[in-house]
């Protein structure tokens, strides 16, 4: 087990968005998240690497106590996190996007930083944009920089945060295929996503997340042919219909 | 007019300018750099921090430059600050003064990067201080530039109020030739003239700063 | 508290201090709108004019202007005594300010704004006072009353000219009682009350005047929005 949340309870303001989660991710497992805007999909993931802080409950990524607010620094060594708005860094090239937490958190030569940072972007299909700026490249591309950026900390846990909903329709396969690809090779990931195919063939375990709990989870064949929660019958009949 | 009378001072008017110059420097650098170090103040989330910040603000943009000076030059020789000269009390009471202004803007600037920039640095595990250098900081040199500009202009402008004080800059030296030929309109005229000399190209940076903010 | 015993002039001094700011920011309006129209008119030697002036006060110590009218003009046959002096001066200063901030808020109003008006009929007064001023008067009306309180700053200045207005007086108290720290810190006090009313009172008066309620304090104007008015708005001269 190498993500374990234990009853987590977050509230903004009045309003509680996590109320009591529980779940646990097997290493190599690849989660997919679903479920309405505003169900609390994103504050769960953002809870995972400590971006939003939580009220209650436990959670342990690889043994680092992320609950605990002086440990949970640590957990950003092994948790790599790429957002539905990309935020590259618009001052920096890619290139330079990839090396900068190289190189001031893992301090690594420069020279070294660079030759992680080009593996990771070739992995990526960007070796050859590397000089270029985030306003240079298709949203597409940015996005596929920032996977390269988060894969060259070499994380444990990749956590994907609508990353294709920024996208015009044509450029999601691009970062779709390097999700999978990755899946493949056996990364764990957590991902939210509307991009239901994607769910339907990478995903080992789909969670359907509604008003702050998870209402219903399990292989991705039994969630979406046969769904036994009403409200995932509900939410699914309305997104696949669409 | 006596254009003659100034003409014969005119080493005066230049040894007055480069005092006027080098208070304006001098100041331009001290006020950025407390500016700066405050809007960092600013966003730092320290409790006791924010308000004793934000009086600080407060005080010195709600009174005037004047008054700050006389308070800070002869307060500092009513508490025998005897290392308080002219010039030392003229660069306190204009760094606390401008530095407010400053910091402004640079919390403006720091404010004008997308939350998403600090959050991307944080995932990547960068530390408080690597984002704040490598992230923020760099995002907000071009956008600042201009109203930093602008507010460097208004700086050489309140050099003059130093004049009050002793400080033997233009306003003063102007003063000083007046006494002795008179014609105070076409002497002041012409240390208006030399302030336009340092202020005016500094407006044509500001405005064509401006633009290029803009085409960005 | 010796000092405590010159507490009346400090009253009158903080009155000289209101009524110079009121009549300049008046004057100052006035000139502003004026010259803003000349800037923006098509007839050429109205747009030197306005710039000549814009340009020319805008880089030039207001400390000067305020002794070329009070010691200059005299010496081409002008008296003017110190308060009418001073007044004229942070008119004519604030003016130019005030001008680049109205001159601003005019561009602000999007063309589409002229275009649905003349779709729709409007003729120019019409498009002008029921269309384009509502919305320029909204996106003017911070920085103007932050100029107000720069111009209360400004007549600081005054005392130079020998008029007993806040710090004169305070200058005058140190003299007299050699009570340093006091003298000056009930001035300073006098004017953070002074400019805290003005502003309270800008922001009540911009939460009614204006539909929706325009926001002046509570409002913690972010990042870009903030820097375009500070541009327009640099703070004390």
């Amino acid at each position: 087990m190498i993500v374990d949340v234990k009853d987590v309870r977050k509230s903004f303001g009045d309003v509680e968005v996590l109320k009591g989660i529980d779940l646990s991710v097997e290493k190599g497992e690849v989660i997919v998240i679903i479920g309405a805007s505003g169900s609390g999909k994103s504050t769960l993931l953002r809870t995972i690497n400590n971006l939003e802080t939580i009220d209650s409950g436990e959670i342990w990524v690889d043994g680092t106590a992320v609950h605990d607010p002086k440990a949970a620094h640590n957990v950003h060594r092994d948790v790599g996190m790429v957002f539905q708005q990309f935020n590259l860094f618009p001052h920096l090239t890619a290139l330079k996007n990839v090396t900068l937490a190289l190189r001031r958190v893992k301090r690594m030569s420069k020279d070294e930083a660079e030759k992680v940072a080009m593996e990771a972007l070739a992995k990526v299909g960007l070796a050859e944009k590397a000089g270029n700026y985030p306003q240079q490249l298709s949203g597409g591309q940015q996005q596929r920089v920032a996977i390269a950026r988060a894969l060259a900390m070499a994380p444990k846990i990749m956590l994907f945060d609508e990353a294709t909903s920024a996208l015009d329709p044509e450029l999601v396969g691009e970062v779709t295929k390097v999700m999978r690809d990755l899946a493949q090779e056996g990364m764990t990931m957590l991902v939210v996503t509307h991009e239901m195919g994607f769910a339907r063939d990478t995903a080992d375990r789909v969670l359907f997340v509604d008003s702050g709990v998870i209402v219903e989870q399990g292989a991705p064949e039994q969630i979406f042919t046969a769904p036994s929660n009403p409200r995932t019958q509900q939410f699914l009949h309305r997104v696949l219909e669409a | 007019m006596g254009w003659a009378g100034i003409w014969e001072s005119r080493e005066l008017l230049l040894l007055g300018f480069w005092f006027t110059v080098i208070l304006t420097v001098v100041t331009i650098i001290t006020s950025t750099v407390l500016g700066f170090i405050v809007a960092l103040g600013r966003t730092a989330h320290i409790p006791i921090l924010g308000p004793i910040l934000r009086g600080y603000l407060e005080l010195f943009r709600g009174t005037p430059l004047l008054i700050q000076i006389l308070f800070i030059y002869f307060g500092s020789a009513y508490l025998n600050f005897t290392g308080v000269t002219v010039f030392a009390a003229i660069v306190i009471a204009m760094t606390l003064y401008y530095g407010a202004y400053v910091s402004e803007i640079f919390r403006a600037g720091f404010e004008s990067v997308p939350y998403g920039q600090q959050e991307a640095g944080r995932s990547l595990g960068l530390s408080r201080f690597h984002v704040i250098r490598d992230v923020i900081v760099p995002q907000t040199v071009t956008i600042v530039r201009p109203p930093l500009v602008g507010q460097y202009i208004s700086l050489v402008k309140g050099t003059a109020l130093a004049s009050v004080i002793g400080y033997a800059d233009l306003v003063r030296q102007g003063q000083g030739i007046i006494d002795r030929i008179g014609s105070p309109f076409a002497v002041f005229l012409v240390v208006a003239a030399l302030y336009f000399v340092i202020s005016y190209p500094m407006s044509l940076i500001e405005r064509h700063l401006e633009k290029r903010t803009l085409q960005a | 508290m010796e000092v405590l015993a010159y507490f009346p002039d400090y009253l009158s001094g903080l009155w000289i201090t209101t009524t110079a700011s009121l009549l300049s920011f008046a004057a100052a309006l006035v000139l502003g709108v004026i010259t803003a129209v000349f800037r923006r008119s098509g007839i050429w030697p109205l747009k030197v004019i306005g710039a000549v002036y814009v340009e020319v006060i805008r880089n030039t110590p207001s400390l000067v202007q305020i002794f070329l009218i009070f010691f200059g003009l005299p010496s081409i046959g002008i008296h003017l005594p110190a308060f009418e002096a001073g007044v004229i001066a942070l008119a004519i200063n604030g003016g130019a300010y005030l001008a680049e901030i109205i001159r601003a808020g005019l561009t602000k109003v999007p063309s589409g704004q002229f275009e649905a008006a003349r779709t729709l009929g409007l003729g120019r007064t019409d498009t002008f006072f029921h269309v384009v001023f509502p919305q320029a008067a909204r996106y003017v009306y911070p920085p103007v009353i932050n100029e107000f309180i720069q111009i209360i700053l400004a007549t600081s200045l005054l005392s130079t000219v020998a008029l007993n207005e806040l710090t004169g007086t305070a200058l005058v108290v140190n003299s007299l009682t050699f009570q340093t720290l006091v003298a000056f810190a009930v001035a300073l006090v006098l004017y953070l009350i002074l400019t805290n009313v003005v502003s309270f009172a800008a922001a009540w008066l911009g939460r009614r005047m204006f539909h929706p309620p325009l926001q002046l304090r509570q409002e913690r104007q972010h990042g870009k929005t903030l820097l375009k008015r500070l541009t327009i708005m640099a703070g004390g001269r």
